[in-house]
């Protein structure tokens, strides 16, 4: 029963490596007109549409919403510190710090 | 007999130089980590052993270089031109000095921003032929594969199977040697190493890093297969011209020769 178990988990730990080879990848600009662009996607060139993607301060979500169907997000810059999260399930989570975001 | 020795010596720098010449379209890094404004520079030039930059767009019957005929870039299957960004400058490489030209470009989008540049037809007064090599380089962003693999369709082309700026040092890259959009069987490829340091400030190239141990390193030749295939393995980090010689429709230019060639560079990184 152990015995068949640790295969199982086995099984699945290495199915899902299989699954999720690719890596999660966002890049975002300062577009210059007090919005902000980040761009989602894989390393295996999929669309990143449809996945989540936050804005975070402080520890609190200001924005919560999806990538598009170009695979972007354009939002408000927030004032002061902040982070962009590119959330495609766990181990692909992207975080972007606002300082690292420029024109 | 001194006049036979010159005679040897002439025609042997003469043919060095009538070969392996490479449009180079340069920046220092193709795989960015996040979006950048970055430098370019166009230059014709022999990468490995620098013993002779030309003119861009020289011409037999005049004085003046004849400008690029077209120079844009793809992103996400957009095309920009980028004409007006080029800018004339005079390279000076290792022994002259010769018309080039300077640009900037603003790879902000993540992916990848396939160039393409397609210079004017160049004069090679030692074998009274024009040369045009239509260049292909690949700039990525955040890692994101986009437009790498493209087919342009152009009159001569290397369509890479691997990513350009994805290379390590001693793995290889494969392309397939196209002329409008079909294979080319057989074409005939010089490969050469970009054996020297470009500098941006100063418009100039650097001493070699190697010597070769012979004259056929300096311009490796070799062929694709009967569906215009080919592989090479890379040994070294840096920069690497591919150039399929003569894949192009167009044969001539000004009632003369013309040589279209499909040009591609690739950049490898060590594995540290």
């Amino acid at each position: 029963m152990k015995k068949t178990l640790v295969v199982t988990m086995a099984a699945l730990v290495l199915l899902s490596t299989n699954a999720f080879a690719h890596t999660a990848l966002m890049s975002c600009f300062d577009e210059g007109d007090g919005t902000i662009t980040c761009e989602g996607g894989f390393s295996d060139g999929s669309s990143a549409s449809g996945v989540e993607f936050r804005v975070e301060q402080n520890g609190k979500v200001i924005l919560k919403t999806k990538m598009n169907e170009y695979s972007e997000v354009n939002f408000k810059k927030p004032a002061g510190a902040y982070q962009a999260i590119f959330n495609a399930g766990e181990g692909h989570t992207v975080y972007v710090d606002g300082n690292d975001i420029v024109e | 007999m001194k006049r036979v020795y010159l005679a040897i010596t002439m025609s042997l720098l003469l043919s060095s130089s009538t070969f392996a010449h490479f449009q180079m379209l340069y920046t220092p890094e193709s795989a960015l980590e996040k979006g950048a404004t970055i430098e370019l520079r166009e230059v014709f030039t022999h990468p490995f052993a620098d013993e002779h930059t030309m003119d861009m767009g020289k011409q037999h019957d005049s004085e003046e270089n004849n400008p690029v005929e077209a120079f844009y870039v793809i992103n996400k299957g957009k095309k920009k031109d980028l004409l007006n960004t080029l800018q004339t400058i005079t390279w000076t490489g290792s022994h002259n000095t010769a018309a080039a030209y300077k640009s900037q470009y603003k790879a902000k989008r993540m992916g990848d921003h396939l160039f393409i540049l397609q210079p004017a037809p160049y004069y090679e007064a030692g074998e009274d032929i024009y040369i045009q090599q239509i260049t292909k380089m690949v700039v990525n962003v955040a890692g994101a594969p986009t437009d790498w693999d493209t087919e342009l369709g152009l009159k001569a082309e290397i369509v890479p199977l691997t990513k350009p700026y994805s290379i390590w040092t001693g793995s290889t890259f494969t392309g397939i040697v196209k002329g409008n959009g079909k294979p080319v069987p057989f074409a005939e490829i010089e490969v050469e190493y970009l054996n020297r340091d470009v500098n941006l400030d100063t418009n100039a190239t650097g001493p070699s890093y190697i010597e070769a141990p012979q004259d056929s390193f300096v311009t490796m030749g070799i062929k694709a297969d009967a569906n215009g295939q080919f592989t090479f393995g890379l040994p070294r980090a840096g920069w690497w011209g591919f150039c399929a010689l003569g894949a192009g429709s167009d044969k001539e230019y000004k009632g003369k020769e013309l040589s279209q060639d499909a040009m591609i560079w690739v950049q490898v990184k060590d594995m540290q």
